[in-house]
């Protein structure tokens, strides 16, 4: 067997196995480049607001919180909708506190989450439901953003927005076009669970695909080039099926 | 189909390398190690100290101090406590942000300096570090190239090359990068085709590319699973002959001669099958299926590929015509040979070899296993011709010929091997005898090598021999008939209808009618003129008509164009017997064209028309 035929039977061979594997390549591929990742992020689906602070709302004082905190961490003063509020950390846990009275607001109850989600949302959808996550939170949320409000709209996409309960923060936007393009890219390095390109059934599969490819290389410059070269070798093979004709290289009369 | 497997041919052009390069780098982040691809092997992790809290002045008065804040965020940089401010919040840190710092301590503005900047990179170095420089860039980073902050950088004197980052505006450290890292980066450039250095995989180039791919991948699924469907994909294929089982299959000649049962390999397409027998069919594509070459007739139950559908016609179809590359022995008891009867490669010797026109040989073979060749009169031979040195003067020319051949360019040159087909010339069916008539195709100038087949085939001496294929039959006589025949040819392109004519009058004794046109330059070129007269002569219903376009002085015949006198016989003598009339065709392709278009002007139809082109 030539090289041509080697090539066919073994690339033929190999896509039977592999050719439901470069559809999902080339399938999830093409989604994840043709679609903008600030879109897929969930960029347009919030409003950043850049609501300043106004001094004169801030009259809970540090050292009288320091006092009801004494292990506080990374304080911050910030926005809250519309309110001045101060964040810090304790022990692992975050605080929402009024900075003008002092008054704790965490952990966020649906209302108050609610409200806040509705601020950030730049969408017009109506909410179509809200639920508390504690645990277990679903494969599009880190469990380090929990607990957390999932607010879901009924708009284009299905959108939801994690407020979370303790900070008041948006800690996760997503949409439909996040959700596929995560299984995307599942599909595409071949990790259904932990979307670790590093598994052993990836690197087969590439591993043999690059062989197949190669091969396919082979069969495109026998069916390109070489297909060329043997008609400007003024070759006497003439493809015309259907009709009765050959051609040689003997005189062309006169 | 055939538009599939032809898109799938393109694309495969188009996508091709750069599937190689996905597929390549894909297997690179496979296996890479993830901790180099990080850039953080000579990071190590700040251990800032608890900041006491009631040293800080109140976060009011930094906020009364200064202007547009969004937000206020006590941080700690080089274990000294700052408040950041925030005057323009991107959605992410990387995102166009606009900060300053303020001492938490004593209130006054602080600003990340080289010196600053240097020192926090330095804390997240591990080990000591001799730095080269810091630099605050004023374009985008190519380590970083997300970032949209301006960002300082301290390149590190070690084996890696590190460069910390240090975000300009908060002081935060962005990270580290490395030549480790930089590789990886090198290697997810070329993933996402991201020639620009963007940092992005949104880019026009790979959009478009993943289009191609994505039909691409669609066509070569389509042809899978077209193949599966035609039973292309069978264990004993895979597996080879070792484990196939055989299978006699009965084979009969285009005559309806039987040949005998052959064994064949289950499984294996009968194109190669056949090969294995000796049988070449004609084939171009090599069992693709696409040249629709390699015919034969087989039961018209077995069932059509779409290669089959593409290269025949509904007819044909329903006649049991099939590609021999599409099927297996599997599907079928006994075929026939279209093409070919005993069409088996063979050792030919060379009896004699002679000019018979300046540029024209007549060439004798023999078999050499001295079993003769039997064929049908029109057919022709494949050549292989080995590679070997070649000359474009031939070796031994008759003196006479000499001032014919002073003008042609001389040249030595080497060829490679190449196969060519010649017509038999000879049809009588008195010798065993295979005649070729070539002509020595000459070069028009220095940088074109002469005709490599017709050199050297018309340089072999006699005695020696050359292997060649065949007999192929493609060009032959309609079944029998009494209409006319009326045959057009030029130059050595008339091999096959002397064939045709000698089968007619000397093998068949036929009475019908026989019209030759052969058109020449001049008396040197009217090959076996005298061979034609004797044969006018001698049978009264064979008409002999030479056609000269530069005649010489003492030409007392036809002059011009064959298809001039063809056009002024159809306008007039053979009038009445048009309808009923068989043309063949044998000559340069120009010629062919206008003489087709010239019957097909006078109503006669495709079937009455039978062809063989020279190129």
């Amino acid at each position: 067997m030539n090289l041509l035929k080697i090539s066919r039977k073994y690339h033929r061979w190999l896509m039977l196995f592999l050719g439901v594997q470069f559809v999902t390549w080339s399938v999830s591929g093409a989604y994840m480049v043709i679609f903008d990742i600030d879109y897929i992020h969930g960029d347009s689906l919030v409003i950043n607001h850049q609501t300043k602070i106004d001094p004169v709302k801030v009259n809970y004082p540090l050292l009288t919180l320091i006092q009801n905190y004494p292990d506080a961490e990374r304080v911050e003063i910030g926005m809250h909708i519309d309110q001045v509020v101060y964040r810090l950390r304790q022990d692992g846990i975050e605080y929402l506190i009024d900075a003008d009275s002092g008054q704790l607001l965490s952990p966020l109850n649906q209302t108050a989450a609610v409200k806040a989600a509705k601020h950030y949302y730049s969408g017009m959808g109506a909410i179509a439901d809200v639920e508390l996550i504690t645990e277990n939170p679903p494969f599009e949320l880190s469990s380090r953003a929990l607990p957390a409000w999932r607010v879901n709209f009924d708009d284009f996409g299905s959108p939801s927005l994690y407020v979370s309960a303790r900070s008041g923060k948006i800690v996760g936007k997503r949409h439909e076009f996040w959700r596929t393009f995560d299984t995307m890219f599942s599909l595409h390095v071949m990790d259904y669970e932990d979307e670790d390109p590093s598994n052993w059934l990836l690197f087969w599969f590439v591993l043999f695909s690059l062989l197949a490819a190669i091969l396919g290389l082979v069969l495109t410059y026998f069916r390109v080039f070489k297909a060329d070269s043997e008609k400007e070798d003024g070759g006497n093979e003439h493809r015309s099926p259907g009709k009765k004709q050959i051609s040689k290289e003997t005189s062309p009369c006169q | 189909m055939p538009m599939i497997k032809t898109l799938h041919k393109w694309l495969s052009l188009l996508v091709g390398l750069q599937l190689l390069i996905w597929l390549g780098t894909g297997l690179y982040f496979n296996l890479m190690d993830h901790e180099k691809a990080s850039g953080t092997q000579n990071r190590q992790s700040v251990e800032s100290p608890t900041v006491d809290l009631q040293l800080l002045i109140d976060p009011k008065t930094v906020l009364q101090a200064g202007t547009n804040v969004v937000s206020l965020s006590q941080v700690i940089l080089l274990s000294h406590p700052y408040y950041l401010l925030a005057h323009e919040k991107g959605l992410y840190r990387h995102f166009k942000s606009h900060y300053s710092l303020v001492d938490a301590v004593t209130g006054k503005p602080f600003v990340i300096t080289k010196t600053i900047a240097t020192a926090i990179a330095l804390e997240s170095y591990k080990g000591s570090a001799k730095i080269i420089s810091t630099v605050k860039l004023t374009e985008k980073s190519d380590d970083f190239p997300k970032e949209q902050n301006s960002l300082w950088r301290v390149n590190i004197d070690d084996a890696l090359n590190t460069s910390v980052y240090v975000d300009a505006g908060s002081g935060r450290l962005i990270g580290h990068s490395n030549d480790d890292k930089r590789f990886v980066d090198f290697i997810f450039m070329l993933h996402f085709m991201d020639y620009a250095s963007e940092g992005s995989f949104n880019n026009v180039q790979i959009i478009v590319f993943a289009i191609f791919t994505l039909f691409f991948a669609f066509t070569g699924l389509i042809w899978t699973v077209e193949l599966a469907y035609n039973g292309q994909y069978k264990p004993a294929l895979l597996l080879g002959r070792t484990l196939a089982n055989r299978k006699m299959v009965d084979i009969f000649d285009k005559h309806d001669k039987s040949l005998g049962p052959l064994a064949m390999f289950a499984h294996e397409n009968l194109l190669d099958s056949l090969l294995n027998h000796d049988i070449a069919l004609p084939s171009t594509c090599g069992g693709g299926g696409t040249c629709g070459r390699c015919k034969i007739v087989v039961d018209s139950s077995v069932k059509m590929t779409s290669a089959d559908k593409s290269q025949f016609t509904a007819h044909e179809l329903k006649s049991g015509y099939r590609l021999a590359c599409q099927h297996n022995s599997d599907e079928l008891e006994q075929l026939t040979l279209v093409d070919v009867t005993e069409a088996a490669s063979q050792e030919l010797r060379l009896i004699s070899s002679e000019f018979i026109s300046p540029y024209i040989k007549e060439l004798r073979f023999k078999s050499v296993n001295d079993r003769p060749v039997k064929f049908r009169a029109g057919a022709f031979m494949r050549f292989f011709i080995p590679a070997a040195k070649g000359n474009s003067i031939p070796a031994y020319l008759p003196a006479e010929l000499l001032h014919h051949w002073q003008d042609v360019v001389h040249m030595e040159y080497e060829h490679l091997a190449c196969s060519r087909n010649y017509s038999l010339a000879n049809g009588d069916g008195q010798s065993d005898e295979l005649v070729f008539t070539v002509k020595i195709q000459t070069s028009p100038n220095e940088r074109v090598k002469p005709g490599i087949g017709s050199s050297y085939i018309c340089n072999l001496a006699p005695g020696s021999t050359i292997e060649a294929v065949g007999p192929f039959e493609e060009f032959y006589a309609l079944p029998s008939s009494g209409k006319p025949m009326v045959m057009i040819g030029a130059g050595s392109g008339m091999a096959p209808l002397k064939a045709l004519i000698e089968e007619q009058l000397i093998q068949k004794n036929s009475s019908r009618e026989i019209y030759f046109y052969f058109g020449a330059r001049s008396q040197l070129d009217l090959i076996y003129s005298d061979h034609f007269q004797q044969l006018s002569e001698r049978f009264s219903n064979f008409h002999y008509l030479p056609v000269l376009s530069r005649p010489g002085q003492d030409w007392g015949g036809a002059t011009g164009y064959v298809q001039d006198h063809l056009a002024k016989y159809l306008a007039t003598g053979l009038q009445k017997a048009q309808d009923k009339a068989e043309f063949y065709l044998c000559g340069p392709a120009a010629m062919m064209e206008s003489t087709i278009d010239l019957l097909k002007d006078h109503g006669i139809g495709d079937n009455a028309i039978s062809f063989d082109k020279f190129e």
